[in-house]
C-alpha cells in the first residue's frame, strides 16, 4: 500500500499544537507595572555589581542563576505581602533582570580597551597610537591614569555607543518580529524549547495564586533533581578544587573521550561522550524524531562517512593516530567538514524558500485564514501586533543608519561590504537561523572569522576597521523570544515598553558600577585574578590576528573549498528531496543533516532523555500529559541547577578571597 | 496542472538526486556538474512545495 503523503503544513502543525500546552486558548495581558519596574530597579542596582565583579574575578558571571533568584525573590515577597503576581509580570521580570545583569556588558569593553591601548604588546606590535579616538581616550589620557569613566575624555565612545544602541533597538525589535511573523505565525514552526522558557515563569505565577496546581509540583520536583545534579556535578569539583590540588571528579567534566579508543576501526572518527546529564531534560523535551536521525546521523559520520570514505580517499589528510577528540574535531573541520557544513547551512536557506515563498504568495487568503491556522498571517486579538511593515521600517531605518555610522567610523573601508553584509548576509543567516531555531532549537549556520576573512579580500590596511562594529547581526535567535511571550500570554507591547523604559536606568547603573570598580582597583590588578591571568594573552592574541591577518595568510579562507561546499549544498538538497519523494517526515531531513558532521558522544545524553521520554514517561503519564509537564520539568531544572552553581561560585570565592596568615 | 506539477517535482529531484550522485562518483566532485544538480533540485523541490501548498489537499 502506497504511504499517505503528510504535507509539511500538517506535519509542522501537529508539532505546534503539541508545543503549545496551553491548547493555543490563551488571552493576552500587559506583564509591565509598577511592581517589574522596582524589581528590574532591584536587579540593576545590586545584582548587577556582583555579576561583574564575578565575571573580572572568576570570568563567571552567574548570568543564568541571577534571573532565577529576582524572580523568586520576587514570588516570595509577593506571598509574604499577601498580594499575587501575573505569569506575564514574571516573564517579563525574567528577560529584564537578563538584560539588567548583561547591561554592564556595554561598559567592559571600555575598560579593555583602556588596558589593550596601553598593553606592552599594543606598543611592540605599532597598534596603540593607531587606535581611533572613538574606541577608547588616547593613552596619555587624564581619563585612563584616573581610571575613571566619568571623564570627558569618555564623552566620544560613549556617544557612539548610544547612537548605535538606540538604532539596534529599531533592529532588534523589527528584524526578530518580522522573522517571528514568518516562521512562527506563517509557517507554525514548533519552536520546541519555547515552552520550557514559558513553564518557569507560569509555574512561579501560580505559587502567589490561592491554589497551587500541578504545575508547581513538577517544576519544584525539577527544581530539587538541578539542585542534587548541580551539587554533584559543579558543586564536588568546585569545593573540593578549594581544599585539595587536585578536584575530586565524579564524572570527568566535560566529557569521556573514546577518540583514542576507537581509531583502530575507525581512525579519524570522534567520540566522546558528554557527562553532564542534566541534558536528558532537554531530550525529554525535543521531538523525538529529531533527537534519533540526529544521532543516527552522528553515529554514520564518525563510523562509516569518516573512516571508510573520507579517510580512504584521503580527503581528511591531516589527522594522525594517537590524536584526541579536540585535535581529531579540528583537523577534520579544516579539511572538510567547515566547507561540507556551510554548504549545508545554505541548503537550509534553500529549503526554507521553498516552503515560505509559496506561503506568501497566497498573501490575500494567508489574511483571510483563521488565527493559529498554517499559512496565515492573522494574529490573535490583543497580542500587541503592529502592521509587519513597520517592524521591516524599523529594521530598516535601523540598518541604514548603523551602516552610516560604521561608515563614519572607518570612512575608507568599501562600502559595498557594510552593504552586503548588512542587506544580504544579515537577513538570509537571521532566517536561517530562525528556522533552526524554530524546529532543532539550536544554531546550524555559523561561519566564523567572516570579519576577518572579509577584512582581508577586501585589502583594506588601516587597523581602525577592527575595532568598528560590523553590520552583521543575527536575529534568528531572537525570534523565539516572541514565541515565548505568545506563549505567556503577554503582550507584545507591554514587553517593548518594559525593556524601553529600564534601558536608560540600567544604563546609568551600569556606567556608576563600572566606574566604581575600576576605581577600586587597577584592572586587571590581582584583586582580579581572573582578568589579571587572560587579559594578557588575549591581548597578544588580539594583536596577532590584527597583524598577521594582513598578509591574507588566513588558515581559515584557505579551509573553504568550493568543491566540499558544493558537497554539503548537493548531498543536503539530495537528502530533502529524497525524504520529501518517500513521504517521509521532514523532521527526519532535519535531525540528519543535523547530526551529519557531529559527534555522537555529544548526543548521547539527549539520546537517553528521548528515549526514557518515549519508553517509559508516555507510557506512564499519557503522551498529552507528558508534554504538558517536561516543558515545566525542564524549567525547574535549569532553575535548580543555576541557583546550586550561583551558590558553590560564592563559598568558593569566599574561601579563595580568605588570606591565611603566617601567624 | 497538479498532477503535471507533481510529476515534474518527482522527476527534478529524481534527476537532481542522481545527478548530484553521478557528480561526486563519476566526475570526482566537479563544482560545474555539482553546482548544475543543486540546479535541479533546488527547482524540484521549489515545483514539489508549489504543488504541496497549492494543490494537493488531504
Amino acid at each position: 500500500m502506497a504511504r499517505k503523503r503528510i504535507s509539511q503544513a500538517e506535519e509542522w502543525q501537529a508539532w505546534a499544537k503539541r508545543y503549545d500546552i496551553d491548547g493555543g486558548v490563551r488571552t493576552f495581558e500587559s506583564g509591565l507595572s509598577l511592581k517589574v519596574i522596582l524589581g528590574a530597579l532591584f536587579v540593576g542596582l545590586l545584582m548587577m555589581p556582583g555579576s561583574i565583579y564575578m565575571s573580572l574575578v572568576s570570568g563567571q558571571s552567574g548570568a543564568g542563576a541571577a534571573p532565577w533568584v529576582a524572580v523568586i525573590l520576587f514570588t516570595e515577597l509577593a506571598r509574604r505581602s499577601f498580594t499575587t503576581v501575573k505569569r506575564q509580570e514574571l516573564y517579563i521580570l525574567l528577560g529584564l533582570a537578563s538584560a539588567a545583569v548583561g547591561a554592564g556588558g556595554r561598559y567592559s569593553g571600555y575598560i579593555w580597551e583602556a588596558y589593550f591601548i596601553q598593553t606592552p604588546q599594543a606598543e611592540a606590535f605599532e597598534i596603540a597610537d593607531k587606535i581611533p579616538r572613538w574606541v577608547v581616550p588616547p593613552k596619555d589620557s587624564i581619563a585612563i591614569a584616573q581610571r575613571s569613566l566619568l571623564h570627558p575624555d569618555w564623552a566620544l565612545p560613549i556617544s557612539v555607543m548610544l547612537i548605535n544602541l538606540v538604532l539596534s533597538q529599531l533592529r532588534w525589535i523589527g528584524g526578530p518580529y518580522v522573522l517571528f511573523r514568518l516562521t512562527a505565525d506563517l509557517e507554525r514552526l514548533p519552536f520546541p524549547m519555547a515552552p520550557v522558557h514559558a513553564q518557569g515563569a507560569t509555574a512561579l505565577a501560580e505559587t502567589t495564586g490561592k491554589r497551587e496546581t500541578w504545575r508547581w509540583r513538577v517544576f519544584s520536583i525539577g527544581a530539587m533533581a538541578g539542585l542534587f545534579w548541580g551539587a554533584l556535578y559543579i558543586g564536588i569539583p568546585s569545593l573540593t578544587g578549594v581544599i585539595m590540588a587536585k578536584p575530586i571528579q565524579i564524572l570527568p567534566i566535560p566529557f569521556i573521550d573514546f577518540t583514542r579508543s576507537i581509531e583502530g576501526f575507525a581512525p579519524t572518527g570522534v567520540f566522546a561522550m558528554v557527562t553532564d546529564f542534566g541534558q536528558m531534560l532537554t531530550g525529554f523535551v525535543m521531538p523525538f524524531p529529531v533527537i534519533i536521525t540526529q544521532f543516527v546521523g552522528a553515529l554514520f559520520t564518525q563510523f562509516i562517512l569518516n573512516p571508510q570514505i573520507l579517510y580512504r580517499f584521503e580527503i581528511l589528510h591531516s589527522w594522525h593516530p594517537g590524536l584526541d577528540v579536540r585535535a581529531t574535531g579540528l583537523m577534520n573541520w579544516l579539511d572538510f567538514w567547515f566547507s561540507f557544513g556551510l554548504g549545508k547551512s545554505f541548503s537550509f536557506a534553500i529549503i526554507g524558500f521553498a516552503v515560505s515563498l509559496p506561503m506568501l504568495i497566497k498573501y490575500k487568503e494567508a489574511k483571510r485564514k483563521e488565527v493559529g491556522e498554517r499559512g496565515s498571517l492573522r494574529t490573535p486579538p490583543g497580542r500587541g501586533d503592529f502592521p509587519i511593515w513597520v517592524a521591516g521600517g524599523m529594521w530598516l531605518a535601523g540598518m541604514i543608519g548603523f551602516v552610516y555610522l560604521v561608515h563614519w567610523m572607518v570612512p575608507h573601508f568599501p562600502l559595498l561590504f557594510l552593504l552586503g553584509f548588512a542587506f544580504l548576509y544579515t537577513p538570509l543567516n537571521s532566517y536561517i537561523t530562525a528556522r533552526t531555531y524554530g524546529i532543532l532549537s539550536r544554531d546550524l549556520f555559523e561561519v566564523p572569522y567572516i570579519k576577518e576573512a572579509t577584512i582581508i579580500l577586501s585589502r583594506y590596511e588601516e587597523i581602525d576597521i577592527w575595532f568598528a562594529p560590523f553590520p552583521m547581526e543575527d536575529y534568528g535567535r531572537g525570534t523565539q523570544h516572541w514565541r515565548v511571550l505568545e506563549l505567556t500570554g503577554t503582550t507584545f507591547t507591554s514587553n517593548i515598553a518594559a525593556h524601553l523604559i529600564t534601558l536608560p536606568i540600567l544604563l546609568i547603573s551600569g556606567l556608576l558600577v563600572w566606574h566604581f570598580i575600576w576605581k577600586l582597583a587597577p584592572i586587571p590588578s590581582s584583586q582580579y585574578p581572573f582578568v589579571q591571568t587572560w587579559w594578557p594573552i588575549w591581548a597578544t592574541q588580539r594583536c596577532l590576528w590584527i597583524t598577521s591577518l594582513r598578509d591574507g595568510q588566513s588558515q581559515m579562507l584557505q579551509a573553504i573549498r568550493g568543491t566540499y561546499v558544493a558537497a554539503g549544498l548537493g548531498a543536503s538538497l539530495a537528502l530533502y528531496g529524497l525524504i520529501w519523494l518517500a513521504k517521509l517526515p521532514s523532521m527526519w531531513f532535519y535531525g540528519l543533516a543535523g547530526g551529519i558532521g557531529a559527534d555522537p558522544g555529544s548526543m548521547i545524553p539527549l539520546l537517553l532523555g528521548a528515549i526514557v521520554g518515549r519508553v517509559y514517561m508516555i507510557k506512564r503519564f499519557g503522551l498529552k500529559r507528558w508534554y504538558m509537564f517536561n516543558p515545566v520539568l525542564a524549567a525547574g531544572f535549569s532553575c535548580g541547577t543555576g541557583l546550586a552553581a550561583m551558590a558553590i561560585v560564592s563559598l568558593a570565592m569566599v574561601s579563595k578571597s580568605v588570606i591565611v596568615k603566617p601567624f | 496542472m497538479g498532477k503535471f506539477l507533481e510529476k515534474l517535482a518527482y522527476l527534478l529531484i529524481a534527476l537532481g538526486a542522481a545527478g548530484w550522485a553521478a557528480s561526486v562518483l563519476l566526475y570526482g566532485g566537479d563544482v560545474r556538474y555539482q553546482m548544475l544538480s543543486v540546479l535541479v533540485l533546488t527547482i524540484g523541490i521549489f515545483v514539489g512545495h508549489f504543488w504541496e501548498e497549492l494543490f494537493y489537499s488531504k
